[in-house]
């Protein structure tokens, strides 16, 4: 039997009220995060933070409740910015995705962060979505997890108890779900400096080539020893085939101290795929998804070889 | 209600909304500027594309406050009273303009890629439209006009 | 007499100096003549193309399009003008036990709202009148709507809707076409059982043909649903006049079809409704019978003032229709060089819930089922299904994009097996220049090898790897 399938755009939304024309909520703009951080005390659960807006304001006009206050923390200038600091790199929250496309920081240093920032919707969400949002949002597919995840990112975070720090990873905890409490407040997240110029791949498929949620995210990085030509702190994260990023630690263990060769590449995004639980759902089976995730880990490994390559010819040069 | 103050097409507009406002609600239904469309209210399909300090955003996902002091250009404001952009002469020679629907939204994105990159390749072209939806014409022609605008905003430039 | 003329030419040069110094931004570069054509008139002969063909020619419009000042229906205001919303079923088979609009009704803002049984007939359709307005004692699919309300904003609109309190006791369903084709299947439309239509074409004798061939080949072919997305929803404004007379501003397609069943549903003479076609943002087919418009009307009559409606995105894909899905079962009879002798093709059409342009649908399918290819013995037969589901209506092509998935996707299954060229074997058995189609009409101006040969010289189909 032979089935024609297209790609229908858009999907049936379960909720009643099936999109358009948002329910009244008080609005306040902050002016900078400890402004932020004060009014997200005062306001707790019925306040929502507004950063670029994207992932919001589409969640609202399908939600059936609205917060009582949405804060905009847009124009919070302290939560700009890409820098490199006594920590690390350092990007602000609110930095857009199109922000991390042009800068020529992250283009120099993570060609691949630029990569999942180009993958994120189109032009329009890019300028006005940001990395923070994304993150926050905390969806199985988020575009920015992955590559962060696979650099040992860490974030920071504030209340009015003070500021944390802790690994990216621990802040997704289930499909929009996050470690964050009521009154907490991402700030930046930190690539930290033992890992500036690690070599990073990122790849993502999806049913088209923009526009479109990531049926797999591969992200990986990892150090070359050059005496040995071996891999050193290999690091394979997953998107959209867990509940959250997933790291893929057995092939990660692979990879450790065995040759930088396309076989062992091949063979890492051969167990990565065991690793993991994708769906079945109408885009893909989980048969599928699996073949993808080994064929988008070799390419995000052979990715991050590529770049660390090209930087050694330049060197050398 | 909220206060906002806008620079839409170089004037200065205000406007007293209710904070749930969308950009595109304020300006379709308080500014009377219907070029911005409502074709699917949550980000998809780009007909609602203005720029906004010089960047295309999805005017149906940005609130009026977070556009408050700053600077939009819409359809309206993108042909002078003398004549029509390049970009507009070149989807209507194309033929790239069929309902119509899609056309301010794609015209917009399109002047923002040019505006950046005088010379864009075709995947650059498809890339900066990938946010922009359109049903009658397959796209082709769209990609072929704007390729004929930033060939005639070159040529311009050039006898200036 | 000379001052007299002097006010005058002051008066008159007044009027100017006024004009003249209004703000020139508000002129806007003029819309494009269209391009001429020749004017003599011009005889077709059969087999010449005659000169407007070829020409380039830009549409008057698109000037307008550019500039961003077409008016479309969502972009046009009357004053007092309100806005309706429709509440869905969401529920795919139910009764509507009780329906309280009571709540809605005294929200501040909310001007007028409708149920079912307040209009005169409940019923309208392109073929078969099966369609209510409003659901009034049965919902049919989840996109039914059940109510519609009429506020001074969308947005009251819109969180009115959740004040209607409607009681459903749900009933059996059936959404899979062949599962609706049994006995025991839950009947969509009671006491009728769920083929809603069905139509066979036979030409020649198919088992002689089948006999006669040196190998049969079956295959099973199955399209989806497809929704129009139109970038433009579904719109419409209604407003009554003094007289009596209802004006509608509609995006639809077929005026005199939608004054009919406006007409219907209103109990109105058709004399006074007039409607306004207006530009359309796309219609592909699913714009081409009434939705909301009689909803709209009878919201205007209660109102006192004009309503418009415009569908959500969502709206379109449950409450607007879609391109039937079919499942087809191909057989063909061929020759061991290809050549076709017999071919039948049973088509089951997925109608949703109701009839709307399914008739029309089958036509063509069967019609076209069999492909362009010189067949003498053909029979095609398709049956339209009830479902609980979107209703399938006028799409793009109308049955033949399905029927040409899968009778080209057969030929290239027959191609394989007999290991010939998918190109040969088109050429082997393609219609020509007087060929017969399925129903015997006698076909000119055929170019199909035409047509396949210089695509496949474009294509490079010799240096294929």
């Amino acid at each position: 039997m032979r089935r024609l399938t297209y790609c229908c755009a858009g999907a049936l939304h379960k909720h009643e009220r099936k999109g358009s024309w948002l329910k009244p909520f008080a609005y306040i703009a902050a002016t900078n995060a400890d402004d932020a951080v004060v009014l997200l005390a005062e306001h707790g659960r019925s306040a929502k933070i507004l950063a670029g807006g994207t992932d919001l304001l589409a969640d609202l006009k399908f939600a059936s409740d609205v917060p009582g206050v949405v804060i905009d923390i847009s124009r919070a200038e302290d939560l700009r910015g890409i820098a490199v600091t006594e920590d690390g790199l350092r990007i602000g929250a609110l930095v857009t995705h199109s922000e991390l496309m042009d800068s020529p920081l992250i283009r120099n240093m993570f060609p691949a962060l630029v990569d999942a920032a180009h993958s994120v919707g189109a032009v329009q969400t890019r300028n006005i979505g940001t990395l923070g949002g994304n993150l926050v949002t905390c969806v199985p597919s988020m575009d920015s997890g992955p590559t962060l995840v696979a650099l040992d990112a860490r974030v920071t975070v504030a209340s009015r108890s003070g500021r944390r720090r802790f690994p990216l990873a621990e802040l997704f905890l289930g499909p929009r779900k996050t470690s964050l409490g009521a009154d907490e407040l991402l700030l930046d997240i930190v690539i930290p400096t033992q890992n500036l110029g690690k070599p990073a791949g990122f790849q993502k498929f999806g049913l088209r080539k923009g526009q479109a949620l990531a049926l797999v995210n591969a992200a990986a990085s990892f150090w070359i020893d050059r005496s040995t030509d071996r891999f050193v702190e290999p690091r394979i994260a997953l998107g959209a085939v867990a509940p959250t990023v997933i790291r893929a630690p057995e092939a990660e263990a692979y990879l450790v101290g065995h040759s930088v060769t396309p076989e062992a590449m091949v063979e890492a995004g051969r167990i990565a795929s065991t690793e993991a639980k994708p769906i079945s759902d109408f885009r893909a089976s989980t048969g599928y998804r699996r073949d993808l995730i080994a064929v988008l880990v070799k390419r995000a490994l052979a990715g991050a070889l590529a770049l660390a390559q090209a930087r050694q010819a330049e060197a050398v040069a | 209600m909220i206060d906002v103050t806008i620079i839409v097409n170089g004037e200065t507009r205000r406007a007293s909304v209710p904070p749930e406002t969308t950009l595109l609600a304020l300006l379709r239904d308080h500014f009377g500027l219907t070029g911005a469309k409502v074709g699917c209210d949550v980000g998809d399909c780009g007909a609602c594309t203005v720029i906004v300090d010089d960047r295309p955003v999805n005017a149906c996902l940005m609130l009026a406050g977070q556009a408050d002091r700053r600077r939009v250009l819409t359809i309206e404001g993108v042909a002078t009273k003398d004549k029509l952009h390049p970009l507009q002469k070149a989807f209507e020679e194309r033929g790239a303009l069929q309902c119509g629907f899609c056309g301010p939204g794609i015209i917009l994105s399109a002047k923002a890629l040019l505006d950046q990159n005088p010379e864009p390749s075709r995947h650059e072209i498809r890339d900066a439209l990938a946010g922009n939806l359109c049903r009658c014409t397959g796209y082709a022609k769209l990609v072929d006009a704007v390729s004929d605008a930033a060939r005639a905003i070159r040529s311009e430039q050039l006898h200036d | 007499m000379a001052d007299e003329q002097r006010v005058l030419e002051r008066e008159r040069s007044a009027v100017d100096e006024a004009w003249r110094g209004l703000d020139e931004n508000a002129r806007l570069p003029a819309a494009a003549p269209p391009k001429t054509v020749p004017a003599e008139p011009l005889v077709p002969v059969p087999g010449q193309q005659i000169r407007a063909v070829g020409q380039r020619a830009t549409r008057p419009d698109s000037r307008y399009h550019g500039l961003g000042q077409t008016r479309y229906i969502d972009d046009l205001a009357l004053p007092g003008m309100l806005h309706a919303k429709i509440k869905r079923a969401g529920i795919a088979s139910a009764r509507i036990k009780r329906i309280d609009t009571s709540a809605a009704e005294s929200m501040p803002g909310v001007m007028a709202v409708v149920i079912g049984r307040e209009f005169p007939v409940n019923s309208f359709g392109p073929t078969f009148q099966d369609q209510p307005v409003l659901a009034d004692e049965v919902v049919r699919h989840a996109g039914d709507g059940v109510a519609a309300v009429a506020a001074v904003t969308e947005q009251i609109a819109t969180a009115a809707l959740e004040k209607i309190v409607v009681d459903y006791e749900p009933l059996p369903a059936v959404f899979d076409p062949l599962d609706a084709m049994r006995e025991d299947a839950p009947k969509v439309h009671p006491p009728k059982g769920n083929i809603c239509h069905s139509l066979a074409i036979r030409r020649g004798d198919v088992a002689k043909g089948f006999a006669q061939s040196d190998h049969i080949f079956e295959g099973r072919f199955t399209s989806q649903m497809v929704e129009h997305v139109s970038i433009e929803p579904h719109a419409a404004i209604a407003a009554w006049d003094a007289n009596g007379r209802l004006t509608v501003w509609a995006t639809i397609g077929r005026i005199t079809l939608a004054r009919a069943d406006l007409a219907r549903t209103l109990r109105l003479p058709m004399n006074r409704i007039r409607l306004i076609g207006t530009i359309v943002g796309g219609n592909f087919g699913g714009k081409n019978e009434i939705s909301q418009e009689p909803a709209l009307a009878l919201l205007s009559k209660k109102a006192g003032r004009p309503v418009k409606g415009v569908f959500t995105r969502g709206e379109e894909f449950i409450a607007s229709t879609v391109r039937h899905p079919f499942i087809m079962d191909y057989k063909t009879g061929v020759t061991k060089d290809g050549r076709i002798l017999a071919r039948t093709a049973r088509l089951v059409l997925d109608g949703g819930a109701y009839c709307s342009w399914s008739e029309t649908t089958l036509g063509k399918c069967c019609v076209l089922a069999p492909g362009p290819y010189k067949i003498d013995n053909v029979r095609s037969e398709a049956i339209v299904v009830y479902t609980n589901k979107t209703v399938a209506g006028a799409m793009r092509g109308f049955g033949a994009p399905q029927v040409c998935f899968a009778y080209e996707s057969h030929m290239d299954d027959i191609a394989t097996a007999l290991g010939i060229d998918p190109l040969a074997i088109r050429l082997r058995n393609a219609f020509e220049e007087g060929s017969p189609s399925p129903t015997g009409q006698v076909l000119q101006s055929v170019v199909v090898k035409e047509t396949l040969l210089k695509a496949a010289e474009r294509f490079g189909w010799e240096v294929r790897s």
